[in-house]
This record gives C-alpha cells, sequence and structure tokens, in this order.
C-alpha cells in the first residue's frame, strides 16, 4: 500500500481489491483536534461521504465505486480513477471543462446535494469524462443560501489559484451550470453569490 | 531610507520609524497608544478617534526622539489608509498629510492587511509563504500570484479576533478578549460540543458564537476551552486545505490572534504533517503597529513616487486583494 497523497483531512493511498486499483481513503486521527471533537468529524464525515459518492450515481454524475467503508477506522475503499486533475491541465482546457463542471454542480444542487468542495483539484478528467471526488464537506440540501455558497466556493478558486483564466471560466461554468438547473434559477443564484460575496470582510458594498 | 509609518485603523494610534539599507529593515522606533474600551464593551468609534487625536503629537514627539532622527531627515510618511474605522483612520491620514505638505515629504496611503503581511516577511524571512492572516478584521488564507495576494479561504462572517472579543465580551471582560480567554481556556480539558462549520477553504462564526454564549453558564472555562478548540479547529482545517492545494512549502500566521499559543502550535503540527516550514510573527509585532505601515510605504515607494496630497484618502472598505503589488 504506497501513500500516494497527504490531503488535508485524509491520507491517500493506493491499494488493490479483487485484483483491481483501488483508494483507501483514510482519515486518520489528528493530535492537534481535541479528540471528542476529532472523532466526531472523521465518523460523520466518512459515513456521509460514502453515502453521497453512491447516491449522486443515481443522477449521472461520474464518482468512484466505493467497495469497502469501515466505520471503526473511519476508512473508505474505492474504484481508482486514473486521469489528470483539472487543476493541472492546461488553461485551454480549464477554460474548456468548465462547462461540464458546472453541469455537474447544477445536477448535485438541483437534486438537493451541495459538494461543499469545490475545487478544480477535486474534478479528474479520465478518459473523455469527468469524475468528480472527496465528498467529505458534502451534505444534503436544498436552501439557495447553501448552494451559493457552494458555487462562490468554485469561484474563489478560479480567482486565487486561475486568476488569469477567471472571465471565461467563470462563465463557462454558469453556461454548463444553466443547462442543468434552467434560466430562472440560475439567475436567482448568481444573485445570491453576489449578496454572499458582500458578507465578506471589506467587500464593497455600493 | 527613512520612513514613517502612521497606523490608526482601529484602536491603536502607532507611529514608527524604519531604516531600509540594501534589503533589509530595521526598526528604530515603534511607539503605540491604545484605546481602551470600558470592561464588556467595543471599540467606540468616536472615542477612539479622540483618543487618538489626543495621543498623536505625543505618540510621534516619543517615536522620533527614541529613533534619534529629525523629522526634515525621513524620506517618506507612510499611513493606513484603510481598511479600519473611519473616523480612526483620518487621525492618522491629517498627521501624514500635515507633516507631509509642511515639511514636503513624499506620502504613501498604505493598505493595513498588506502591512501586517509585509511586516512579517521581514521579520520572518518567509518567501513564498502562504498567508494566514488572523485578526479582529481579517480572517483569511492569501498567496501571492501575478502581482496580488489571491485569498484562498476566509470568512463568511465575522473574523477570528471578532468571535473571540464579542464572546469575551458578552463575559464582560475588557476588549481585546483574546489573552484572557486563552488563559481561562487553559485550565480546562472538558470539550462541549459546538458547531463546527468549514465550506472548502471557508469557515463560519455566527453559529458558533451563539452557541458558545448559550453554555457559557455552565462553566466559562468549559466554554471557552471549547471554544477555542472548535474555532481554532476549524481555521486549522481550513490552511491545512489551503496547503495542500497550492503545495507551498512555507505557512506565515501573521495578525492579532497569531499571538494565541494554542492556535501557532495547532498550525505547527499541521505543517510537520504537510512538510513545510512554519513562520509566525513575533508576539511584539503580531497587533497592528506603526512598523506594519512604515515598511509597506518603504516598499512602495521602490517602485513609485509618492501620492498625490488630493489623492490621500481612506477607505474604510479596502479588501487587500484589490491592490497591485509591483515590488
Amino acid at each position: 500500500m504506497d501513500l500516494i497523497k497527504k490531503g488535508a483531512e485524509a491520507d491517500i493511498f493506493l491499494t488493490d481489491w479483487d485484483g483491481k486499483k483501488a483508494i483507501l481513503k483514510a482519515r486518520k486521527k489528528k493530535n492537534y483536534r481535541n479528540h471528542i471533537l476529532d472523532e466526531k468529524i472523521r465518523k460523520q464525515r466518512t459515513i456521509r461521504e460514502s453515502q453521497i459518492i453512491s447516491d449522486v450515481k443515481s443522477f449521472g454524475i461520474s464518482t468512484p465505486l466505493v467497495y469497502f467503508v469501515d466505520t471503526k477506522k473511519f476508512t473508505i475503499l474505492m474504484q481508482h480513477i486514473s486521469g489528470t486533475l483539472v487543476r493541472d491541465m492546461s488553461k485551454s482546457k480549464i477554460i474548456e471543462l468548465c462547462i461540464e463542471i458546472g453541469k455537474i454542480v447544477g445536477l448535485l444542487h438541483k437534486n438537493g446535494i451541495i459538494h461543499g468542495d469545490l475545487t478544480t483539484s477535486n474534478f479528474i478528467f479520465s478518459k473523455k469524462s469527468l469524475f468528480l471526488i472527496d465528498f467529505g464537506l458534502a451534505s444534503r440540501t436544498a436552501k439557495l443560501d447553501d448552494h451559493g455558497v457552494d458555487l462562490r466556493l468554485f469561484k474563489e478558486i478560479l480567482n486565487s489559484a486561475h486568476a488569469d483564466i477567471i472571465d471565461k471560466a467563470w462563465s463557462n461554468f454558469l453556461k454548463g451550470y444553466t443547462k442543468s438547473v434552467g434560466q430562472k434559477y440560475c439567475k436567482k443564484i448568481i444573485d445570491k453569490v453576489s449578496i454572499i460575496e458582500s458578507r465578506g470582510r471589506y467587500a464593497n458594498v455600493v | 531610507m527613512l520612513g514613517l509609518g502612521i497606523e490608526s485603523t482601529a484602536h491603536t494610534f502607532a507611529c514608527s520609524v524604519i531604516e531600509k539599507k540594501g534589503k533589509k529593515g530595521k526598526i528604530l522606533a515603534d511607539i503605540r497608544k491604545i484605546y481602551r474600551p470600558a470592561d464588556g464593551q467595543g471599540i467606540h468609534p468616536r472615542e477612539a478617534s479622540r483618543h487618538h487625536v489626543e495621543n498623536a503629537s505625543i505618540a510621534l514627539s516619543e517615536c522620533l526622539q527614541k529613533s534619534k532622527i529629525q523629522i526634515n531627515d525621513l524620506d517618506l510618511i507612510s499611513y493606513a489608509a484603510g481598511p479600519g474605522l473611519g473616523p480612526c483612520l483620518r487621525v492618522g491620514a491629517v498627521v501624514a498629510r500635515s507633516l507631509s505638505s509642511y515639511y514636503d515629504i513624499p506620502i504613501y496611503p498604505v493598505n493595513h492587511a498588506i502591512g501586517h503581511i509585509e511586516l512579517g516577511k521581514l521579520l520572518t524571512g518567509a518567501k513564498n509563504p502562504l498567508v494566514l492572516l488572523v485578526s479582529g478584521g481579517h480572517t483569511m488564507l492569501l498567496a501571492f500570484l501575478e502581482k496580488q495576494w489571491r485569498v484562498f479561504g476566509e470568512t463568511l462572517d465575522s473574523t477570528l479576533g471578532q468571535l473571540l472579543d464579542q464572546f469575551g465580551r458578552s463575559l464582560g471582560f475588557a476588549s481585546p478578549c483574546g489573552r484572557q480567554i486563552e488563559n481561562l481556556a487553559s485550565k480546562s480539558t472538558n470539550y462541549v460540543s459546538l458547531p463546527y462549520t468549514v465550506r472548502g477553504n471557508d469557515v463560519s462564526f455566527s453559529g458558533l458564537l451563539s452557541a458558545a454564549k448559550q453554555i457559557k453558564d455552565k462553566g466559562i472555562e468549559d466554554a471557552c476551552f471549547s471554544l477555542q478548540e472548535t474555532a481554532f479547529a476549524m481555521i486549522a482545517e481550513a490552511t491545512e486545505r489551503a496547503l495542500s492545494f497550492t503545495e507551498k512549502k512555507e505557512l506565515m500566521i501573521v495578525g492579532g490572534v497569531a499571538a494565541n499559543k494554542r492556535l501557532s502550535s495547532m498550525l505547527k503540527s499541521i505543517c510537520k504533517r504537510q512538510g513545510c516550514k512554519f513562520f509566525v510573527v513575533p508576539l511584539e509585532f503580531s497587533g497592528d503597529c506603526g512598523s506594519q505601515i512604515a515598511w509597506t510605504g518603504i516598499m512602495e515607494s521602490t517602485v513609485k513616487p509618492g501620492a498625490k496630497l488630493s489623492d490621500t484618502f481612506v477607505r474604510q472598505s479596502w479588501r487587500l486583494d484589490t491592490v497591485k503589488v509591483d515590488y
């Protein structure tokens, strides 16, 4: 079992399951965190992630297949997706893929789920299709405000990590998002995103 | 090169003189006069600005005396133009403008938050860090990219400093309350469950504050402990997410809350896990001070001439991610 990534909340190992390559996501104990809080977070997220990652398949979103969940050790064993993180792709490709990303996020929201950590490193481009991973912060909610926060997260990442392409990438994202949720909802959510942004510290409220 | 910096964004009126030689800066003097609101109350902008007016000339003369220079020796004057409280900001701006026009010294309006970061880099020697700025005015995760500080994560509502202060004030403490809460927290190990809200790299403290106020009757020490543990764990997680995403090899923590030992020990442990270097601004310079303004002004002066007096406004809302950094 090889450690392939020390993520923020879990260690990611490459292993195998029934002869196939597999990923073991282990939410390790964090000693700096109070242990009651630590257990609560790790347990809640392991259960939630494994459920939602499977549920979203039913409305056509590509995610890794879950093989095994251990709610004592807080680990999830899942399908290995080979491909490239969208974060690491060329600028033009990222802009192009933002349409598809928008579509996927729209589908999630339409079905009452937010991802909670929409970054370009949580989308894997594999054999012409996009896989969405890392549902640790996902939750079920139909609230417009929650959906707005989800969108703002993605905008924030574009604005910080992909600052030079944000305009095109964001407009493509919204194009794709509209395809899933319709124009009316998309307009509502764009307004919501600007309200959320205006809550930020020292935001220009003109 | 000698630069005077004037800080007056909130409760502190401060003056500092820094001498720049080559790439190094030496703080010759750093004088602060701090307005203290009554116990259990926050900053009253009018009272704070009155305090600043009364203390401005005292701070300035002490600063010049300690640094052993005359006003005429100065190559530039910088002042904190924002973000902050309007009445307070204006005091510093008036002092800076008067000196600049009377002695004919170039003047530089400076962003207070950028000041925290630049002084942090000067004092810690961090080169290309992910910055965690935690104070009464800010709670942000920042990285430098293409001439601007970019926000990788921030609070969606109040800041970490506000959270601690507002909770402390509800107990009748004098602001800033961080120190007192830290002391009380260290006396308990009994964790009471409180709402934990992390959204990607963003955090939200409003629910946590309300919930913490509700458990304070069960024991102040437990409440302080649980509040700190929850809030800092949220910040720590957001920081670790940003570190993992940006793959930066340095983390620097600046701002008033950087003084908290529990927070920095948590962040240190993250850095160990993520294999990156940890820098924390020295305690003495974590809070608002003139040096952060003086040094940023000096950096600005290396790439552009002083501002026209007619352009030396203050800006209460001035996000640091809108500032172009050319030096």
